[in-house]
């Protein structure tokens, strides 16, 4: 068999299956892009080609400079990276502790913990919004980026907890129990074996903690009311749809650049986190 | 030199079981009593009272709210679209994201790029996709119309989903129709799940240690048996916690629904989030608006406990 | 100008004169407070409300209010008018801007949080609110003092007969015309002036490949083109004392009407539509004609589309029960109760409304005056604003002032439009009565009565709550 029958044989297969799911998951992406780059007398033309430009090239980028020159997209892109990374910083901190608590020292009441803390999800933000509203007004947080701060780990910090118990559960106790006979006390063992060697758990939850954060809506429009605070996901639809104009190829835009950048960064670390398993202490 | 006594049973303290684990735990479990359960209490209070507008006090009013939204057709389907969408959802994901993650495990060229394709709809903010697939589904500019009517397959769509009146010149609605409405909700969140529950899914089968596989080897197990006997079992807690999550970011999710359709057409698409955010806060009923939200939690909690028990059950240590 | 330049003059280095202090603090104002202005800070805002720290300025005033169709009323708002009042009253003022959709769910928060803007806009009659706003007699009666009385639709969309109180001030309204294709509906030799001619042309239309549209959906055009026709059908929600009417023969009538409407002339789209979709049906070109302000015409205009001189404005055409339409959207302002500036911001209120001359104009004649002579010289002089527009026909735009004047009535007419109306309105129950007999779910009769039946409960609902 020659090389390219040989290289067919090998990821023929995995293209087959997971070409389709590629392609229904990415097609509205390829769709933003075509909208984000027609001119909106095309757009709105019935008689033109949908799926790619006519004239064969991008129509205009005014869609894009718009965005950027016209709103306060910039600002929106920096709230949300900059409350991203420090929620996912105070989830990790609080989560990972009460993970491995839950996974390794507690009994029954530890898993009726675990239920417990879980349970708080199925509380929806859309009925919680009120009575925290007051809370962010009366710590003065109002229309401030810190109110977001201090509300999202309330819904990243559980799912964290769950994720992250479950990893440590996979990290067999021996390891621990080898360590703290070397003379580590309990933390110690914690902090120099444990925690390195969930280091791909850990990146999952930081993976999953920030899109939380990036997909959130609710809270994000009632406690932030001016324009240049405002999050990604609540800027780009109140302020790019004016009452029944809807600047459709400038949110295409603005969904595909932070949606592209992120899922590469996603892609990376779930590389890392494959890597993390396969090498590691499992040989 | 030894530690001096009382450093030592400082020391000693944390060594203790019994105090560790609550030290470690608390400070999560103090954030979320207060951001949550306060809040939470609160919520279950306005729902016993006809609160309106944003105030947080009202009358009480007992079960009134409870059993008068009962009475409401319209609180009745929400209640049933929450269960059609979440459950019809989950079980394609299920599916799908089981077959991808196997499918991803091993190395193959071109792997990295349609990872990224399918890790793209989590990385977009679901209002935003939401908007996305407002103008796919656009009642006068959808693409998937365009396409129907140009491979002329439209009859074919029409009669699948079974539609009246339904022509090349009265193309499906996808937004606008009854069924419709319902199939493109659901195509949502199963497109924006499918890649959460697959990374998922990856963590689970990668955190087999070798060892399990070596063994496997050793019996004689492989391929499809393996898989059935070894891979699979391994596999059913964490598959159960993506599963679980799954459910519940779909049963509570009030976006997708919102941005699509705002309940429509004719107010049958709604869920238990949208009917609970259009009763308690567009029109200002804030009591019933609690009231309808509250309905949702005993059968998630259910549900969910349900679910960790069979998980907690399934494991293999 | 040259007073201003001697002043700068005279200030010694580093010290700044008074007026430029102030226009200084009101750019800076307006700069920080305006939504949509490009790479305005750059610094992160954690501070909270306080952002320019009003050193200049005495007082401080916030509004919320929703984002203009027209961006550029919008702009001038911001960084023209509310600077230049700020001036004049001493006060920085914060305006920020969110989508009109999310106006209820900001309320409500700043409600339960008890702090946040101090006047807030609404849409549509807040009458669900009022235990959270001051009751504005003061501020009306100041207004119409100088103005003379309000516009019929302002009143009973803003006053309450049960506690005899304004519970908004009525600052602004939008008509709704029907908008739609001269040159196509020539072809057909028809033209809109009553529904039944609408009714007849609709079919030939539609074969022709352009139908009309009529949105029946879960949307704010769809709730106010059904509430209008319904009222030209003579059908009502309520009576002028607040009863419940709605079964009747004349809602029968309206509802066969949709019906045949429906099967002649409608095609499947209207189901699905979002307050964007019959804009779109337009722009198009494949739409005939559609009830909606003239953001349908402001538009195509911007886009230079080639029928947009073919896209005339009428009023609502006629029916058995005469002619009537509603305010496509009406602007209506609280105060809440927590304000800490409430006799600032009604003044804001009265000036801002004596001068609305400058709000008509630059919003593009979108924004109507609540106040009959809001605009001084009332109707003849919005007249001849409107006909002044340069867009062809020639005039197209004058026939607004007739619809203001003769064709706009609120939610809830003859009655007030008040917290049950309000329900009724914001959950759709309109369209959605009007869609599920156009697609033969139930028949005009048996909605009508299941109408009944469930606005009775809501009415007394809010009857339970002494609020209607």
């Amino acid at each position: 068999m020659n090389a390219f029958a040989h290289g067919l044989k090998r990821n023929g297969p995995a293209w087959l299956i997971v070409g389709p799911f590629a392609i229904v998951l990415a097609f509205p992406f390829y769709w933003m892009v075509i909208t984000a780059f027609k001119e909106t007398t095309n757009l709105y033309d019935l008689t033109k080609f949908p799926f790619w430009w006519s004239g064969g090239l991008p129509q205009t980028t005014a869609n894009v400079s718009d965005l950027f020159h016209h709103t306060d997209y910039v600002k929106w892109l920096e709230n949300t990276a900059f409350v991203g990374v420090v929620v996912v910083a105070i989830t990790l901190v609080l989560a990972m502790p009460a993970g491995y608590a839950l996974a390794r020292l507690s009994g029954r009441w530890g898993q009726g913990m675990g239920v417990g803390i879980f349970l708080t999800y199925l509380v929806p933000p859309t009925l919680l919004f009120l009575p925290l509203s007051r809370v962010v007004s009366t710590l003065h947080l109002h229309d401030s980026l810190w109110s977001l701060v201090l509300v999202y780990p309330s819904f990243t910090v559980p799912f964290a907890t769950w994720l992250l118990m479950g990893f440590f559960k996979t990290i067999p106790q021996e390891l621990e129990d080898a360590a703290m006979m070397d003379g580590c006390s309990r933390i110690k063992a914690l902090t120099r074996v444990v925690f390195p060697i969930s280091l791909p758990g850990i990146l999952t939850v930081v993976i999953f903690s920030f899109s939380l954060v990036v997909n959130e809506f609710v809270y994000a429009i009632t406690f932030i009311s001016s324009s240049s605070n405002r999050m990604l996901s609540v800027g780009v639809p109140t302020e790019l749809i004016r009452g029944d104009l809807v600047l459709w190829g400038a949110i295409m835009a603005a969904t595909l650049i932070p949606a592209i950048p992120l899922a590469l960064l996603y892609n990376a670390f779930l590389n890392r986190f494959i890597a993390g398993f396969t090498g590691g202490a499992f040989r | 030199m030894p530690k001096p006594r009382r450093a030592r049973r400082f020391a000693d303290l944390f060594e203790q079981r019994r105090f560790l684990a609550p030290a470690l735990i608390a400070p999560a479990v103090l954030f979320i009593a207060l951001l949550v359960g306060g809040p939470f209490v609160l919520a279950i209070y306005l729902s016993f009272t006809d609160a309106t507008a944003g105030s947080l006090t009202g009358h009480w009013v007992g079960l009134h709210n409870f059993i008068a939204e009962w009475d409401n057709q319209i609180f009745r389907r929400a209640l049933w679209n929450t269960f059609l969408f979440t459950v019809v959802s989950q079980v394609i994901v299920l599916f799908a994201a089981g077959i991808l993650a196997h499918a991803l495990i091993r190395p193959f060229r071109g792997k990295w790029f349609l990872r990224f394709l399918i890790l793209l709809p989590w990385a977009a903010p679901i209002s935003l996709g939401a908007i996305g697939w407002l103008w796919i589904f656009d009642s006068l500019y959808s693409v998937v119309n365009w396409t129907l009517v140009h491979t002329h397959t439209v009859g074919a769509a029409c009669a699948v989903f079974r539609i009246d009146g339904c022509s090349a010149l009265n193309p499906p609605q996808w937004l606008g129709n009854a069924t419709l409405a319902k199939v493109s909700i659901i195509t949502v969140h199963t497109w924006r799940i499918i890649p959460f529950a697959t990374v998922i899914f990856l963590a689970g089968i990668a955190s087999i240690p070798n060892e399990v596989h070596d063994a496997a080897a050793v019996d004689g197990a492989t391929g499809l048996r393996k898989f059935w006997y070894v891979s699979l079992p391994l596999q059913i807690p964490i598959a159960t916690v993506a599963l679980l999550f799954g459910i519940v970011f779909t049963a509570t999710d009030m976006t997708v629904t919102y941005v699509l359709t705002h309940g429509g057409p004719f107010n049958s698409s709604h869920v238990i989030t949208t009917w609970a955010f259009n009763t308690g806060i567009e029109s200002g009923s804030l009591g019933e608006g609690a009231a309808v939200s509250l309905y949702l939690l005993p059968v998630l909690a259910f549900v969910a406990v349900g679910m960790l028990v069979f998980a907690r059950r399934a494991e293999v240590t | 100008m040259a007073e201003e330049h001697d002043e700068i003059q005279q200030t010694t280095k580093g010290e700044l004169s008074r007026r430029e202090l102030l226009k200084r603090a009101g750019l800076g104002a307006a700069v920080l407070g305006v939504s949509g202005s490009a790479g305005a800070s750059k610094a992160f805002a954690f501070a909270g409300p306080h952002r320019y720290t009003g050193r200049y300025l005495k007082n401080e005033l916030k509004i919320m209010q929703w984002v203009h169709f027209v961006p550029d009323y919008d702009k001038w708002l911001d960084s023209t008018y509310i600077v230049q009042w700020g001036q004049k009253n001493d006060t920085q003022v914060i305006m920020d801007h969110v989508n009109n959709t999310e106006l209820p769910a900001r309320a409500a928060a700043e409600i339960a949080a008890q702090s946040g803007h101090d006047l807030f806009q609404f849409l549509s009659p807040p009458s669900a609110y009022q235990n959270q706003t001051i009751p504005l007699d003061d501020a009306v009666q100041e207004v119409t003092k100088k103005r003379g009385k309000m516009t019929g639709v302002a009143y009973r969309s803003t006053y309450n007969p049960r506690t005899k109180h304004y519970f908004g001030f009525p600052d602004n309204y939008v008509p709704d015309p029907v908008v739609w294709r001269h040159d196509l509906w020539n072809d057909v030799g028809e033209s809109p002036a009553t529904w039944d001619h609408v009714l007849k042309a609709s079919s030939k239309l539609k074969n022709g490949g352009h139908p009309i549209g009529i949105g029946m959906s879960n949307e704010l055009d769809s709730n106010m083109a059904n509430f209008a026709i319904m009222l030209c059908f003579g059908s009502q929600i309520q009576n002028a004392d607040g009863q419940i009417v709605i079964n009747s023969k004349q809602t029968r009538d309206y509802l066969n009407f949709m019906k045949s409407l429906y099967q002649q002339g409608l095609t499947n789209e209207i189901f699905g539509w979002n307050p964007a979709s019959n804009n779109q049906f337009l722009i198009s070109g494949k739409g005939s004609m559609i009830l909606n302000a003239v953001s349908a015409t402001r538009t195509p205009e911007d886009l230079k589309l080639p029928f947009s001189d073919d896209l005339w404005i009428w009023p609502i055409p006629k029916g058995p029960g005469g002619r009537m339409g509603l305010e496509h959207v009406m602007g209506v302002y609280v105060i809440w109760k927590f304000s800490k500036q409430k006799q600032l911001a009604k003044k804001f209120l009265i000036d801002q409304q004596l001068a609305y001359r400058d709000h008509f104009v630059q919003s593009k004649f979108y924004n109507f005056p609540g106040w009959l002579n809001g605009v001084p010289g009332g109707f003849k002089t919005i007249r001849k604003l409107t006909a002044a527009d340069q867009h062809k026909p020639k005039g197209k735009y004058s026939i607004l002032s007739t619809i203001a004047e003769r064709y706009t009535t609120n939610a809830g007419h003859p009655g007030f439009s008040n917290a049950a109306i309000g329900e009724i309105f914001d959950t759709f129950l309109i369209p959605q009565m009007a869609a599920e007999v156009a697609q033969g779910k139930l028949s005009a009769a048996d909605a009508a009565k299941q109408a009944d039946k469930q606005f009775k409960t809501i009415l007394k609902k809010w009857k339970d709550r002494k609020l209607v």
